[in-house]
């Protein structure tokens, strides 16, 4: 009996695409044009504004697009990075950088989306995307060149190294050899907004920025069903099967390996730059440790390797974090009349997820069609895959 | 057979000499940059340059005992153990409890004294425990999973134990007071505090002691024999769980023990006190060479001593480069000597 | 003839052990050649170093006249030296057809960009790498697997899986690590042809390491008998039958 062809998977990869969209589109029209109508009952105004503000659907849309490219790292050549948060502050900085006051000794502007007299320098939104996408896939690239040919276990400490020393650089950027590359603690503060052709998004316009992050994250879906299905897709899944193996059938480790950090990179960069216009600013004590780990989490929880799964895992996780757990703990304390800190649960929150999901579900909520083969099954069955872990 | 001696002088392909070569000089040009660093220094501040070091060489015991850790516990199952950093952190937490709160001392006298020792064999047996407890809850089950799980999960078991820390420590920095003789003596111009003595005149029997355990006992045989070759450990009889839980059970009583040692020597605690000591204490682990016990004390004791003089030097990075200092060193050791500075390279088989 | 492949005096010391002791071989075109030896020999080894796992303590090996002692094990396999693994190890999760197209990575030619914008040239590329896989597929007798995870294969397709995926990489040796292992003397029957199939009509060179000497005896040209990584005998199967030496190696030496 020969199996349905694997084309079987683009066939549901269609109907996830079109539930994408419709869902997308559904949030827009709430957050755009729902939200304002005057007609709407207060009540639901006010339970939208409590339990999923238009703030926290842009910022979870924001770690979307990071969870993607995490994805690629992680859940595809199966590399673990744990300093994915040094991306995302390069994107922010590349933001910072080329769409403010910032430099303000210097007036450059390129299309951008202020007045020619205001000082420092000023790129259009949409290039300053792909310039921190690309300046954060060289970074990648540096990053990884050395480091790659390392065991995994020691490539993880070593990402997070360098997810440590890069924020580091920001935080003391005040004075980095002499120079400001930063403005340290105080960030750098009001982001150009996104100019858009008729009109410019400043920090209030959610709703249109709601759809430029949809639209950003349905790029990185598209790149990232494309390339899977691709030769570097399956080389990157040959490497996260059994590296030897593939190194002895022609695949170069270290150029695919490092095709996955530039590609899973270039997302940061993508989502650094989205963060910086969505809260209008860069601070440098934003990029710490727990951010990779909360990316990480998404990736694990919605199942890794497929992209619909770590959508999920990155919306659910993101909304619970910013806003699901304050506003549970406000009912919660309300209602019963105690008094819970329950954004201190966080660490609890995603350590559990993290622990149990690797004890009891590793392929993630959804899971990624071949993986549901393997991860769950009884112990006599992995004792030669131990064997081979363990040589 | 001489063609065994003659091939030892091998020394590798053309691309290992390169290797090598760009190893040593690298070695070289990283240990004269370091000479020279200290030499201004202590021509320009002697006797800071004497205190710092000290201090450093103080914090580099702390790490050996977290390294420790970390070296055994990736010695026998290969497994960075994240959450090794946040078990010192709690060891370190119950430790303050145990002694201001507990048993109401906050004065150096006999009685303090007493309860600090009471507290090094409660906080030893406290760590020891979670760290079983861990391992059997979590880890044990995932033995023959891909490597990437445990990893995984052993960051969750980190961010856990920080909740537990946050919960009991509350989110915000504690002082204690110390109750082990804690004044300033001077020898040559030098300020020593009576704690770091203290500190050393513990900890160092404590290191042989477990060294003693490792290379005498039949437990320590049985974990070196587990590291070596686990599926021919468990064919000569060695009970492979129980000797892993030793294992566990070993490095977290050193944790447990270092924490007891930072919150008498630096007498405050944090909830997120583990994650930024951890990373030191393993790359100290990583420096000395991963699995090897001395190594991790050698490394632990370089990183604080080069942290030390870092922080404190008047010609230096300074203290808010202190994580990106350790980090840089950890990077480089992986990138040019992955094996460290006493351990060996392993390949693969197929 | 001419050798496709000349590794001359090859010595692997691991500290201080010699696993592989001066070994001088050559494998001709379109041949069949064996490597026999006790558990322990240094087979395996051997194979290492010429697939470019290992590198040689001392030696050379000369590919088609080019030096290949020092490339890494991709580069290898991209020019023409392929293998097969005495433990299986395919791509689990991935298809047969999958397996395949990783091991022709290096043919193909499509990057980041034209993969994502999926222009046709690439399309192209991919649907002739397909048709070809399914091409070597059909060869080795697994034809109707193609969109079958490698893992659920039973044992004997998996090892077909394996050589296949060897296949893919249009190789001019392939290496093969004890290939009938866990076979009965039928399918070892199969093999035999199958081998001999192989060389006739994918223009190729097969080295094996085999311990059935059933096997060995009636496929090779050519056998080298390994023993504690020394080169003991070398020659046709008639000779190393005969060859005191490779008796004594095998069954140990007779007390007189």
């Amino acid at each position: 009996m020969a199996k349905r062809p694997i084309s079987n998977v683009t066939l549901s990869n269609r109907k996830w695409a079109l539930g994408y969209t419709i869902a997308g589109a559904l949030l827009f029209l709430i957050y755009q044009f729902l939200l304002p109508w005057n007609g709407l009952p207060d009540g639901i105004y006010r339970g939208v504004y409590q339990w999923m503000p238009p703030a926290a659907v842009n910022e979870s849309l924001v770690y979307v697009i990071m969870a993607l490219g995490l994805n690629i790292v992680v859940g595809y050549a199966g590399l673990l990075d744990l300093g994915y948060v040094a991306f995302w502050a390069i994107g922010g900085y590349c933001a910072g950088w080329f769409m403010s006051e910032f430099f303000y000794f210097l007036n450059i502007h390129f299309f951008g989306s202020v007045g020619l007299d205001r000082p420092g320098i000023h790129i259009n939104f949409w290039m300053v995307l792909i310039i921190g996408g690309f300046v954060c896939a060289l970074f990648g690239v540096l990053i990884g060149a050395p480091t790659l040919r390392l065991k995994s276990d020691y490539l993880a400490l070593v990402t997070l190294g360098f997810g440590e020393i890069i924020p580091q650089v920001f935080f003391n950027g005040e004075n980095f050899f002499g120079f400001n590359i930063s403005n340290g603690t105080k960030g750098i503060v009001i982001v150009d907004p996104i100019p858009v052709g008729v009109k410019n998004l400043g920090p209030f316009d959610f709703g249109w920025k709601l759809l430029i992050f949809i639209l950003l994250a349905a790029v990185m879906v598209f790149i990232s069903l494309r390339l899977r299905r691709g030769r570097l897709g399956r080389a990157w899944l040959a490497i996260r099967e059994d590296e030897l193996a593939a190194s002895m059938m022609g695949v170069p480790l270290m150029r695919t390996k490092l095709a996955s950090y530039a590609v899973g990179a270039f997302a940061g960069g993508l989502g650094g730059v989205a963060f910086a216009t969505h809260v209008n600013g860069v601070y440098a004590e934003r990029f710490n440790f727990a951010i990779s780990i909360f990316l990480l989490a998404m990736v694990v929880l919605g199942g890794m390797g497929n992209v619909w799964g770590v959508i999920l895992g990155a919306f659910v996780l993101s909304w619970v974090n910013g806003t699901g757990l304050v506003a549970f703990g406000k009912t919660f304390n309300s209602q019963f009349g105690t008094n819970i800190d329950f954004a201190s649960f966080t660490f609890l929150l995603f350590g559990l997820v993290l622990i149990l999901m690797m004890l009891f579900r590793r392929e993630g909520f959804l899971p990624e069609s071949r993986l549901k083969l393997v991860l769950n099954e009884d112990e006599l069955d992995t004792a030669s895959e131990a064997k081979k872990a363990k040589k | 057979m001489a063609k065994v001696a003659e091939l030892q002088k091998f020394k590798g392909t053309r691309g290992q000499i390169r290797r090598q070569r760009v190893e040593r000089i690298g070695a070289i040009i990283i240990s004269l940059v370091l000479a020279l660093w200290m030499l201004v220094n202590i021509i320009e501040a002697p006797s800071q340059f004497a205190q710092v070091a000290i201090l450093g060489l103080r914090n580099g015991l702390l790490y050996a005992f977290i390294a420790l850790g970390y070296t055994l516990v990736y010695g026998i199952i290969e497994l960075i153990n994240f959450a090794h950093g946040d078990l010192f952190m709690l060891s370190a937490v119950f430790s303050s409890f145990f002694i201001t709160v507990w048993f109401n001392q906050d004065a150096s006298n006999p009685a303090g004294w007493l309860t600090f020792i009471l507290c090094l064999f409660a906080v030893m047996v406290f760590g020891a425990v979670i760290n079983v407890l861990i391992e059997r809850l979590a880890y044990r089950r995932l033995r023959h999973a891909p490597r990437l799980a445990p990893l995984i999960t052993a960051v969750g078991m980190s961010f856990l134990l920080n909740f537990i820390g946050l919960k009991w420590n509350g989110s915000t920095p504690r002082q204690w007071p110390t109750v082990i003789p804690n004044f300033d003596i001077y020898v040559a111009g030098v300020r020593i505090n009576m704690v770091t003595i203290m500190l050393f005149l513990v900890g160092i029997p404590l290191l042989l002691g477990l060294n003693y355990i490792v290379t005498k006992t039949k437990n320590g045989k049985a974990m070196r024999a587990t590291a070596q070759d686990r599926d021919a450990a468990a064919l000569m009889g060695i009970n492979v769980n129980k000797t892993i839980a030793f294992t566990f059970a070993i490095g977290g009583a050193m944790a447990g023990a270092a924490g007891l040692f930072y919150q008498q020597a630096v007498g405050t605690t944090n909830y997120n006190l583990g994650f930024q000591l951890g990373l030191i204490a393993f790359t100290s682990a990583v420096l000395g060479g991963i699995g090897n016990l001395w190594g991790a004390v050698v490394g632990a004791m370089l990183i604080g001593f080069i942290q030390g003089l870092n922080d404190g030097l008047p010609i230096a990075f300074g203290q808010q480069w202190s994580q990106s200092v350790v980090f840089t060193i950890l990077i480089i050791i992986l990138v040019f000597k992955p094996a460290g500075l006493l351990g060996k390279v392993t390949t693969e088989k197929v | 003839m001419t050798n496709v492949l000349e590794a001359k005096d090859v010595s692997v010391a691991f500290g201080g052990l010699l696993a592989v002791n001066s070994v001088d071989f050559n494998i001709p075109e379109q041949s069949v050649v064996s490597l026999i030896g006790p558990n322990g020999a240094g087979k395996t080894t051997f194979f290492n170093v010429l697939t470019g796992l290992y590198k040689p303590s001392a030696g050379s090996i000369q590919f088609n006249g080019r030096d290949i002692t020092d490339l890494p094990p991709h580069k290898i396999a991209s020019i023409g030296i392929a293998r097969t693994f005495q433990n299986i190890r395919l791509f689990g999760l991935m298809t047969a057809q999958e397996n395949l197209l990783v091991a022709m990575h290096s043919h193909l030619k499509s990057g980041i960009t034209s993969t994502i914008l999926r222009t046709p040239k690439q399309r192209r590329e991919e649907l002739a790498a397909e048709a070809k896989a399914q091409e070597i597929l059909d060869f080795v007798g697994i034809g109707k697997w193609t969109h079958e995870f490698a893992r659920n294969l039973s044992y004997g397709d998996q090892r077909r899986l394996e050589v296949a995926r060897a296949l893919a990489l249009d190789p001019k040796i392939l290496l093969l690590d004890e290939p009938t292992a866990g076979m009965n003397p039928q399918e070892s029957q199969v093999f035999v042809d199958f081998v001999r199939r192989l060389v006739k009509e994918r223009d190729l060179s097969v080295m094996l390491i085999e311990h059935d000497m059933k096997v060995v005896m009636s496929v090779s040209e050519r056998i080298t008998v390994l023993d504690q990584g020394e080169k003991i005998a070398e020659g046709s199967p008639e000779q190393i039958k005969n060859n005191p030496r490779v008796v004594e190696a095998y069954l140990g030496k007779a007390k007189s």
